[in-house]
């Protein structure tokens, strides 16, 4: 029973890492721009498609493909970023935003269907990464430890970078009080560009290093939108220890769910979902909305 | 250009102009539709029935600025309904559509009850949830859905004994038309009433409405059942006209695909909505044939370029040119 | 210049006549999903079809015969009950066939007997289609007559205790009946059963409780695409593979064309199914080199195909009874009990369920010439559609 709760664990932990490293981008952008972006999930596919064809056809090592992948998915969001994200900034009618970035995901997933074929894309594992490793009471997928260690590495990362960098003490300054930051001469529309390059390139990562449990198609982009979406919501914009929370609370929801009942997996999963909202509306960890 | 409530000889007014304009258009509209496109009625018969699950969504996300993407459980569920009443024998149509309509009111309410609860991003995600959990359930219970195979065998009896629902699908269409003519007439009436109003300053300025006493709750969820009541008659008709239900009536792409309609016509207006509807669904039909994934980048576009140029829709568009000609003319 | 227009009118009606007593063009109209995420089975259809037509000629018995597509998309009665109206009112078709998904079967089903028009079913596999109307016949498969023949081989492959894990819908759990019915008919034991919702990706928790359960085999069915992908690798991710643990399932999960993304981490797996690319014999080797000829891609086959390929020689043979009239009961009737040699073998068509009877092989994966392919390791003859019988 002790194994099957830690195998549990170890399941739930992994798929966590996978959704937290592409939520986080999500949560950043919501608690700094104030955008529900459900054009996210579209960015990480975006991400997986570069490491796919980085990886099937250029031969490309894995780690050069992901960086590709990252590289290239935040060229490609730069002109969204120019040209229409810039005006839902900070514009709390959420039916705008929704409406808006609704509209590049299916320009997206059209788009993509038309380079890359309506096929599923695999993100080839390169040797060490795949098969299973024996951590002794079970057999688990290498590549999810390396989702593991990924996540805790970009979560360190972030900390670091908010917590202790000029730019994290501008951008909380911006989130904090936007206007008052603009007046102390911080440029508030470099700093967006900035987060946004940020949230699309987190998003590109957790698309590549989450292929396995993620596969790469076109509609990936409204397939999963509404699972980044809850750990937003449920982990509070902009806290990374809330998404971190949510994230394994409800990769942990998600595996004692199959395991246990997994007949009755997703309607417990949204009932769960909407419990938690009206428990928690701000969040797990996160603040009121000003 | 409003119409002048029609007077009747009575010490009081009547004011039945928007309410008769509307009946008068509906159907002229459905006999344009019969007289063009004969062959095609069955495509219309569904055109109509998904236009009414849009004019529910407008009286909800345009009228209270409600966001969500989970309007077609309502429909869904009374499609299920109506089909389940079917074939447990009650064949009459017009009972069919009032037990979509009270399944309708029924869903809306629960609905209401959850979604408007909070606003912004925690509305969304429980309107999301709501639908996927209902969309799980009409998954599981195959015994009410029949799972996804979907509900079949649904065969209801002639309208008014005589009209067959036949293979030239006359009897569906004209039902169909006639539904959306009361239903506009009804509504043309509802929007107007006090009660509309006040939920379209709520939607304006939420802090506002509650300083000015409104409680805001509780109108929202009485919004959602009127909401739920005409997209229960959408389902109800699309389980009669069609004789299967299928999961895509509660599936999530229905809902986001009526929010664009609504969007596409302008929220917040009813015309907006069946206009949008309508000129979507044929557009669709005659474009979206050559393959789906080109019209998804079409349908991104046009979300993209309404919400940057033209927010309020088509039917501002039309609102912005009649205020220009008013003030030329004045 | 009366004259001269008078004449011209004449001429044209004549020529209108002429043409109407010899343009007799036989209409067959095909719903299938031609583009979205199905679309690679709905251009299978077109690929069966073409090919048959190319081998035969579109004239039979002395009339034209045309067929003429609709996109089905995803799964939606209201849509393909339109499609199917359209096609029998507007463009008057003689035939209708293609159906892809069930639900979008059940709605066209009661349209037939009006418009007394048959309807080769080509896909939808859900055992009760047949019996929605008389006009009704099917060259595809159902989830019974793959299922029934995994359990026999499970049995014959040394099983004792299987874990049965199936997408939650209509298909997986047919599949599951029909397994569990006839694995413990022959006195083996299910251990555990699991039915999976359709939106799961990570099926980490699932093997491990396929693990816990100790079973030396696992019996699976989910639709192919990113699911079966998913599965398939978290067996072999999750180490069940190198522990011995077998996989048995119906050929949808480990379809022709998604061998190589499944890698030779694949190679050993079980499948039942009507039909592999790799089928020895010279009627597949001549439909697959038709295939070529026309343009399509051999690497893109999917059984699909041969259901439209069959299904296209049904409705010549209807044709050819009925003289080109509209008569469906003489066309049904022509084609009960009628047998050919198929390009996935020997097959007949059932005369009571009027649906496909068909030999189901048994499959092992294996690495070919550097190819990774189904390789038929066994044959079990003349499976009818089980669903109907047992019920």
């Amino acid at each position: 029973m002790l194994l099957t709760i830690l195998s549990l664990i170890i399941d739930a932990v992994s798929y966590g890492m996978a959704l937290f490293i592409i939520s986080i981008g999500l949560s950043i952008m919501m608690g700094l721009m104030r955008v529900v972006n459900l054009a996210h999930g579209a960015f990480a596919m975006i991400g997986g498609y570069l490491a796919s064809y980085a990886l099937v056809n250029l031969g490309a090592p894995y780690l050069i493909a992901a960086l590709i992948a990252v590289v290239g998915t935040i060229i490609i969001s730069i002109p969204f970023e120019l040209l229409l994200y810039r005006r839902i900034y900070r514009k709390s009618d959420s039916l705008t935003q929704l409406l808006l970035t609704i509209g590049v995901t299916f320009f997206i997933i059209g788009v993509m269907n038309f380079v890359f074929g309506p096929t599923v894309k695999p993100v080839p594992l390169p040797s060490w990464l795949s098969g299973p490793v024996d951590i002794g009471f079970r057999m688990v997928p290498a590549h999810r430890i390396f989702v593991v260690i990924c996540g805790a590495l970009t979560a360190l990362a972030l900390w670091v970078l908010f917590d202790r960098t000029d730019f994290g003490v501008r951008l909380r300054a911006a989130v904090d009080d936007s206007d008052m930051a603009e007046s102390l001469g911080i440029r508030t529309d470099v700093l967006y560009l900035l987060t946004f390059a940020l949230a699309v390139g987190l998003a590109a990562f957790g698309g590549v290093v989450g292929a396995e449990l993620l596969p790469i198609e076109p509609y990936y982009a409204l397939r999963y939108m509404v699972i980044f979406l809850v750990v937003v919501s449920v982990g509070g914009a902009g806290s990374i220890a809330g998404a971190l929370a949510a994230s394994f609370l409800l990769g942990l929801a998600d595996t004692t769910g199959k395991y246990f009942m997994p007949e009755y997996g997703d309607f417990f999963f949204y009932a769960a979902v909407i419990a938690i909202v009206f428990l928690f509306p701000n969040g797990l960890l996160g603040r009121e909305s000003g | 250009m409003s119409l002048a409530p029609a007077r009747f000889g009575m010490a009081f007014s009547i004011p039945l102009g928007s309410e008769l304009a509307a009946l008068v258009a509906v159907g002229l509209l459905g006999a344009l539709g019969y007289v063009v496109f004969p062959d095609d009625l069955a495509f219309l018969t569904r055109l109509i029935s998904i236009t009414l699950l849009v004019l529910s969504l407008d009286l909800v996300t345009g009228y209270c600025g409600v966001a969500t993407l989970g309007q077609a459980a309502l429909f869904g569920v009374a499609a299920y309904a109506a089909g389940n009443a079917c074939i447990a024998g009650l064949t009459n149509p017009f009972l069919l559509l009032l037990v979509g309509m009270l399944a309708g009111v029924i869903a809306g309410i629960l609905s209401g009850l959850l979604i408007a609860r909070f606003r912004g991003l925690q509305q969304l995600v429980l309107s999301i949830a709501f639908g996927q959990l209902v969309a799980a359930l009409a998954n599981k219970l195959t015994a009410w859905t029949g799972g996804s195979d979907g509900l079949s065998g649904i065969t209801p009896a002639p309208v008014f004994g005589v009209f067959d629902f036949d293979l030239y699908g006359h009897a569906a269409y004209w039902l169909s038309v006639g539904a959306l003519a009361v239903i506009m007439a009804a509504l043309a009436a509802f929007v107007r009433s006090p009660f509309s109003l006040t939920c379209e300053a709520i939607r304006d300025d939420d802090l506002r409405a509650r300083m000015i006493g409104l409680a805001v709750y509780p109108r929202l969820v009485a919004m959602y059942a009127v909401s739920g009541a005409v997209a229960g008659v959408g389902g109800a008709l699309s389980a009669i006209t069609t004789g299967v239900v299928g999961l895509d009536s509660v599936s999530f792409e229905r809902s986001a695909e009526a929010l664009v309609m609504l969007v596409l016509g302008g929220a917040g207006h009813l015309w907006g909505a069946l206009v949008g509807a309508i000129l979507f669904q044929v557009f669709e039909h005659y474009v979206a044939t050559s393959n789906p994934y080109n019209w998804l980048v079409l349908v991104g576009l046009m979300l993209m370029a309404i919400v940057i140029f033209a927010p309020g829709g088509l039917m501002r568009g039309v609102d912005l040119a009649r205020r220009r000609r008013a003030r030329r003319r004045g | 210049m009366n004259g001269l227009s008078g004449l011209l009118l004449a001429a044209i009606a004549f020529s209108m006549l002429g043409a109407g007593a010899f343009a007799d063009t036989i209409k067959v109209g095909v719903i299938g999903p031609m583009s979205g995420p199905f679309a690679l089975y709905g251009q299978n259809f077109k690929m069966g079809i073409d090919a048959w037509v190319a081998e035969h000629g579109s004239k039979v018995a002395g009339h034209d015969v045309e067929f003429v597509y609709r996109d089905e998309g995803t799964p939606n009665p209201a849509h393909s009950k339109a499609l199917a109206q359209e096609l029998l009112v507007k463009d008057k078709v003689d035939y209708l066939a293609g159906a892809y998904f069930t639900p979008d079967a059940m709605a066209i089903a009661p349209l037939l007997a009006e418009a007394k028009t048959p309807l080769v079913v080509m896909n939808a596999a859900t055992s009760s289609i047949t019996t929605k109307s008389p006009y009704i016949v099917r060259t595809s498969f159902t989830m019974w007559q793959n299922a029934v023949p995994a359990a026999k081989a499970a049995k014959a492959a040394g099983a004792k205790k299987v874990a049965i894990a199936v997408s939650d819908y209509g298909p997986g759990i047919d599949a599951e009946e029909a397994f569990k019915k006839t694995f413990e008919g022959e006195g083996g034991s299910i251990v555990e059963s699991i039915r999976m919702p359709l939106s799961t990706t990570d099926f980490s928790p699932i093997m491990q409780r396929i693990k816990d359960s100790g079973a030396d085999m696992i019996f699976t069915f989910l639709p192919s695409g990113p699911p079966t992908l998913g599965f398939v690798k978290a067996y072999i991710d999750n180490g069940l593979k190198v522990q011995g643990v077998k996989l048995i399932s119906t050929g949808d999960v480990v379809p022709d064309p998604d061998l190589a993304a499944i890698g030779d981490a694949g190679v050993g797996i079980l499948s039942t199914y009507h039909y592999s690319v790799a089928h020895d014999s010279p009627e597949n080797k001549a439909f697959l080199a038709q295939i070529a000829k026309d343009g399509g891609k051999v690497g893109e086959v999917t059984m699909t195909a041969v259901a439209a390929y069959d299904g296209a020689r049904l409705i010549y043979k209807m044709i050819e009874a009925t003289d080109g009239k509209r008569d469906p009961d003489k066309a049904i009737a022509a084609l009960k009990g009628t047998q050919w040699m198929s390009p996935r073998g020997p097959v007949s068509i059932d005369p009571e369920t009027r649906h496909i009877r068909q030999n189901v092989y048994l499959r092992k994966v294996e690495n070919v010439d550097g190819k990774l392919i189904n390789k038929e390791i066994e044959t079990y003859k003349d499976q009818p559609d089980w669903g109907l019988e047992k019920h």
